[in-house]
């Protein structure tokens, strides 16, 4: 099953944007997102290549909308529910 | 365990299309490429992304493809980091 993520040597997606970007973050909340993933790694929540697995997973329309860091806290959320930490009905509360 | 791949053996890569995460790109897959170095051993990436604890440790290897293998074109190489269950031994005539 190809994913949406597995676009190497694909074409039409126009040239790689390599120019010298060093802001780690450009929103406060793309920090926490990136400081939260890390903790819940580290808690032993879930490892990093289930991480990778929901990242991959997403809706292929909405993974080609979302940003980086949009990508990261859709694959939070669905562990968090699939692990049973929170159910996605309260998250969206 | 033993390494079963040297420094410059002939490899061809898996053909799997799996239902779950794996680190073999879907255009390297049933690629024939050279050995470069291993890299170390890590947890299947395959495995352990299913939230299983029963991943085996293998060596991963550094292999090389020229990128007219890849893509039917190309001057250049191509090097891929990838698990030792990904490639098979060209000369087992499975294919």
């Amino acid at each position: 099953m190809a994913r949406i993520n597995d676009v190497g040597g694909m074409q039409g997606f126009g040239a790689l944007d390599t120019s010298d970007d060093t802001e780690p973050f450009h929103a406060d909340w793309e920090a926490r997102v990136f400081a939260l993933n890390s903790a819940l790694v580290r808690e032993g929540v879930y490892n990093l290549d289930e991480f990778r697995d929901a990242v991959e997973t997403m809706e292929p329309s909405a993974y080609l909308a979302a940003s980086y860091y949009e990508r990261w806290f859709h694959a939070i959320r669905t562990l968090l529910d699939r692990k049973g930490v929170v159910a996605m009905a309260e998250l969206d509360d | 365990m033993t390494d079963r791949f040297r420094p410059g053996a002939r490899v061809r890569t898996a053909r799997h299309d799996p239902p779950h995460h794996t680190r073999l790109p879907r255009y390297a897959r049933g690629k024939h490429g050279v050995v470069v170095e291993p890299e170390g051993r890590h947890p299947l990436a395959d495995v352990r992304s299913q939230g299983r604890d029963d991943a085996p440790v293998e060596q991963v290897y550094a292999v090389r493809f020229a990128a007219r293998e890849l893509w039917g074109e190309g001057d250049h190489h191509v090097v891929l980091d990838l698990w030792e269950s990904y490639l098979e031994n060209p000369e087992d005539g499975t294919s």
